[in-house]
C-alpha cells in the first residue's frame, strides 16, 4: 500500500516539483491548495481568493493525475497569522507572517486535515531538509528557509516531507521542465506576504487598526538624547534599521535604531548606535533533543539570510531566552525571528524581543530552569 | 457489479459514485443522439431564407413546442437561454425594468435562493430597487405571511425557488403565484431543481417567469429555458436581432434546443417512476446514515422535500474534510455552495435556516439520480458511516 501524502501547493514551481517529485517516487499524492484570506474588497456574491494560484496548483495536479483540493483555513489564518502581524505593528515591532503560518497553518492544520485523510505525511516546497529527524538548512544557501521553519511544534517533524531541500533554486526549475511543468517552471518568485501583495502592509493595518490608530498618527523623530528631531505619520510604518524616510541633513546616514510605542518615538541615529550585542528572544521553541541549555553556543541568524553570529545562552526563564553575540549584529528588530543554529541543524528559535546595545554576561550563580517544549 | 456505473469514463476510477446529480448530470444518449446533426449536416441558421435556413428553423420551432408541451405551456411563452442563471437574470432584471417607473420599484424574494437570484435582485438593489427578504421558517420555507407582508401593490416582481438547490425543500409556489396575483406583481420562480422532480404544469400553476437549466435533465452545460407567460411585460437583457421575438436577440443554438427538448420529454415520460424510485433511495440513504449516527441532523427533514436530495451534517466533523475523505473513496457529493476557487463556503441557506454554525459547517449534500444504483447506496450507507465516525474520532482527541 502506497504511503499516503498531503502537498501543500501554492500553484508556484516549488511545491509543484515537490508534487511531483512524490508522485515519481511512489507516493500516494494528495494535492491541497489553502485558501487563507481574501483578496481586494470582499464582495458578499464573490468570496474568491488567488484563483489564478489555485487554478495552476489544480492544473498540476490533474498533469499528475493526483486529486486536488481548496481548503478554506481562513478563520484560523485570521488570528493566528493576520491578527498577530497587525498587533505586532500597532506595538512597534516588525512581525513575521510566514513564520506563524508555518508554525500554525501549515505544520499543525494542515497536519490536522491529514489525519483526516489517512495521510502519513505533510508536504511543502521549502528550502530546508529533515536529516534524521532533524530540520536542517537547505542545499540552497541562498534559498533556506529554515528562518521561517523554528516555530513548529517538534512532533510535526516526522510527518514532514520537503522534497527540494537538497536542491537549488536553478535545480527545481530545471527539474519543472524536466517533469513537463511548464506551466509553472518559470514563475517569478513572490517575494511579497501573500495576504500583502502589493506590499502595501500601512493599508493593511489601516483597514484593521482605522486610519487614526496612535501606530499610524503622527509622532516624533527623536535621537538617542532625546531631540526631537521631525515628525513621522506613524510608527508602524518604519521598521529598526530602516533609512528611507527619515529626517535629512545628517553628515553620515542615520538609521531607524528603535520604535517606542509608548510616545509613538521612532529613534534615529548613526551605524553604531544600531549595532546589538545580545538579544532576548520569547515564544522561544525547540527542535532539537536534547534542548540547549545555559552556556551552550550557538549560531544566531537574526534576519532572513543575514549571516549566522556566534553567541552563547546566558538565561533562560520558560520561553523566554538571552544571548550574549561574540561580535556585534546590526539592526536586530523586535517581532523578528531568531533563529539558533548548530551547523546547518535548527536547534530552535523565538521571537526578538529586545536587542541590547551592551553585551550580557551569565550570571555567576547559574540555575538550570528546565525548558519546556512548547505544546 | 457493486456499485457499477453505466458511464464507462468514470467507471474506470475504481468504482467511483456520483452521488451530485443536483450538480449536474450526464447528457443522455438519447439526447446526444438527437442534437447530433446540428453539428453537422443540418448545420443553418434558422434566421435563413433558404432551405438550411428552413430545416433549421423547422427543427428550432419544433424544440421550442416540445418543450411547451412539457411544461404545459404555448410555444410563445418559451424563450432558449443559456440556462438557469440566465434566465433568473432575465426574469428579474426584465420584469423590474419594466415596472419600476410605474410604481413598482420593490423586488421581492427568499434568502434560499440560488445565487443567480440573489445576485440579481442585489444588481437590481444597486440600481435603484427596493429588496426586500422574505422569511424562511426552521424547516426551509418560505412563510406566506412574509409574503403577505412584503409582496403589495408597490411591488415589481417576487421570485422564490420552487426546489431549493441545497436541502431540496419544496416552496409554496401556488400560494405565492396567487398573492402576487392578487396585488398585480410578477411572479417568477427558479424551478432548476423542480423540472421533472414536481409537477410544473403552466396550466395549473400561475406563475408568470420559470427559468430551467438542460444539464439538471441529461442536456448540455448551456442549453436552458424561460417560460414567459403571455401577457407579461419583460424588457430584453441583450440587444440585436429579432431571434426569440426579440426577447433573447442572437442566432439561436439549435442543436442545444433539440437536446433540451428530448431530454424534457424523457424527463416527462419517466416523471412518476423515476421520482418513486429516487425517493427510495433517498430515503433508504437518510435512513441508512441516521441508524449508524443517531445525532446525524438531516436538513429539511420537516418541510415537503423533493426526493433526489439529502443534506445532513454530522455535529463534530466539517464538510471540508469529509467531501475530500469521501472523493478520496470514491465518494463524490458537495458541500454549501462551492466558490469559483473551488473552496467551501458557508452556507447562505443553512444560514437562512437558522442552523448552527458548526452545524452549517458540516452540511454534505447527496444527490441521487440517473446514475444511482442500490449497491452504491450501500456503499454510500458504510463509507460515509464509517468516515463520519472517524472524522469525529480525531477531532475529539
Amino acid at each position: 500500500m502506497k504511503e499516503r501524502v498531503l502537498v501543500a501547493m501554492s500553484g508556484g514551481v516549488d511545491s509543484s516539483v515537490a508534487a511531483a517529485m512524490l508522485v515519481r517516487a511512489g507516493y500516494d499524492v494528495v494535492g491541497a491548495t489553502m485558501k487563507l484570506y481574501r483578496d481586494g474588497a470582499e464582495v458578499p456574491d464573490k468570496p474568491c481568493c488567488s484563483l489564478d494560484s489555485v487554478n495552476d496548483a489544480r492544473r498540476i495536479c490533474e498533469k499528475l493525475g493526483v486529486p486536488h483540493y481548496v481548503l478554506n483555513l481562513e478563520t484560523a489564518f485570521g488570528h493566528d497569522v493576520v491578527d498577530d502581524f497587525v498587533n505586532e505593528y500597532a506595538n512597534g515591532r516588525t512581525p513575521i507572517p510566514c513564520v506563524r503560518c508555518n508554525t500554525f497553518t501549515k505544520f499543525r492544520d494542515l497536519v490536522v486535515k491529514a489525519d483526516g485523510i489517512d495521510a502519513k505525511y505533510v508536504a511543502t516546497g521549502h528550502y530546508a531538509r529533515i536529516v534524521d529527524g532533524a530540520l536542517h538548512r537547505g542545499a540552497d544557501a541562498n534559498k533556506d528557509q529554515t528562518y521561517f521553519l523554528w516555530g513548529i511544534d517538534r512532533s510535526a517533524l516526522s510527518r514532514m516531507i520537503l522534497p527540494i531541500g537538497e536542491m537549488t533554486k536553478p535545480e527545481t526549475r530545471a527539474l519543472a521542465e524536466e517533469l513537463g511543468l511548464h506551466l509553472v517552471a518559470q514563475k517569478p518568485e513572490s517575494q511579497e506576504i501573500c495576504f500583502v501583495p502589493d506590499g502595501n502592509y500601512a493599508a493593511i493595518l489601516e483597514q484593521k487598526l482605522g486610519a487614526d490608530a496612535p501606530s499610524l498618527s503622527p509622532g516624533p523623530f527623536v535621537t538617542n538624547d532625546g531631540t526631537v528631531v521631525g515628525t513621522h505619520d506613524g510608527f508602524a510604518r518604519f521598521t529598526i534599521g530602516q533609512r528611507r524616510g527619515l529626517p535629512g541633513g545628517y553628515a553620515a546616514p542615520i538609521f531607524v535604531t528603535a520604535i517606542r510605542p509608548a510616545d509613538r518615538a521612532v529613534v534615529v541615529g548613526p551605524r553604531e548606535e544600531l549595532l546589538g550585542r545580545g538579544l532576548v528572544v520569547r515564544e522561544a521553541n525547540w527542535l532539537a533533543s536534547p534542548m540547549p541549555s545555559l552556556g551552550d553556543r550557538v549560531g544566531v541568524r537574526v534576519r532572513h539570510r543575514s549571516p549566522i553570529a556566534a553567541a552563547e545562552i546566558v538565561r533562560v526563564e520558560g520561553a523566554e531566552v538571552e544571548l550574549a553575540l561574540d561580535e556585534p549584529v546590526a539592526a536586530i528588530a523586535p517581532g523578528q525571528s531568531a533563529v539558533f543554529y548548530d551547523g546547518t541543524r535548527v536547534l530552535g528559535g523565538g521571537v526578538i524581543e529586545q536587542a541590547m546595545g551592551t553585551r550580557p554576561a551569565r550570571p555567576a550563580r547559574a540555575a538550570l530552569p528546565l525548558l519546556e517544549h512548547r505544546g | 457489479m457493486t456499485g457499477s456505473l453505466s458511464v464507462p469514463y468514470i467507471s474506470t476510477m475504481n468504482d467511483p459514485i456520483y452521488l451530485d446529480h443536483a450538480a449536474t448530470t450526464p447528457v443522455r444518449a438519447e439526447v446526444l443522439a438527437a442534437m447530433e446533426p446540428y453539428f453537422g449536416v443540418r448545420f443553418g441558421n434558422p434566421s435563413s431564407a433558404h432551405r438550411w435556413g428552413r430545416e433549421a428553423r423547422a427543427a428550432l420551432d419544433e424544440a421550442r413546442e416540445r418543450v411547451a408541451r412539457c411544461l404545459g405551456a404555448h410555444p410563445d411563452e418559451l424563450c432558449f437561454t443559456s440556462g438557469g442563471t440566465e434566465g433568473d437574470n432575465l426574469a428579474i432584471l426584465g420584469g423590474w425594468r419594466v415596472l419600476k417607473d410605474k410604481g413598482r420599484n420593490a423586488v421581492v424574494t427568499s434568502p434560499i435562493e440560488h445565487k443567480a437570484v440573489l445576485a440579481s435582485v442585489h444588481k437590481a438593489a444597486a440600481e435603484g430597487a427596493e429588496e426586500r427578504m422574505l422569511t424562511v421558517d426552521a424547516t426551509g420555507t418560505v412563510t406566506m405571511d412574509s409574503a403577505h407582508a412584503l409582496v403589495r401593490d408597490d411591488t415589481a416582481l417576487c421570485s422564490v425557488m420552487w426546489v431549493n438547490n441545497e436541502i431540496g425543500t419544496i416552496q409554496p409556489i401556488e400560494a405565492l403565484a396567487n398573492h402576487c396575483h392578487t396585488v398585480g406583481a410578477i411572479f417568477h420562480t427558479d424551478a432548476v431543481q423542480a423540472f421533472g422532480k414536481v409537477e410544473v404544469d403552466a396550466r395549473k400553476i400561475p406563475f408568470d417567469f420559470l427559468s430551467i437549466s438542460g444539464h439538471k435533465i441529461g442536456a448540455p452545460k448551456g442549453s436552458g429555458a424561460m417560460f414567459i407567460r403571455r401577457g407579461t411585460p419583460l424588457e430584453p437583457l441583450f440587444f440585436g436581432g429579432s431571434q426569440d421575438r426579440g426577447r433573447r436577440p442572437g442566432t439561436e443554438n439549435v442543436a442545444y434546443a433539440v437536446a433540451l427538448a428530448t431530454a424534457a420529454e424523457l424527463t416527462m415520460a419517466e416523471h412518476d417512476a423515476e421520482g418513486a424510485r429516487l425517493g427510495k433511495l433517498r430515503d433508504r440513504l437518510q435512513a441508512g446514515i441516521v441508524a449508524a449516527i443517531p445525532d446525524a441532523v438531516v436538513h429539511g427533514r420537516d418541510a415537503k422535500r423533493a426526493t433526489h436530495v439529502l443534506n445532513v451534517s454530522i455535529p463534530g466533523t466539517d464538510s471540508e474534510s469529509m467531501l475530500m475523505a469521501l472523493d478520496l473513496q470514491g465518494v463524490s457529493a458537495s458541500g454549501g455552495s462551492a466558490c469559483q476557487s473551488g473552496s467551501i463556503e458557508p452556507s447562505h441557506v443553512l444560514r437562512a435556516l437558522g442552523v448552527r454554525a458548526d452545524i452549517a459547517g458540516a452540511a454534505i449534500r447527496m444527490s441521487v439520480g440517473s446514475l444511482t444504483t442500490d449497491a452504491a447506496i450501500d456503499r454510500v450507507i458504510h463509507v460515509f458511516s464509517a468516515l463520519a465516525l472517524k472524522a469525529r474520532g480525531l477531532s475529539a482527541v
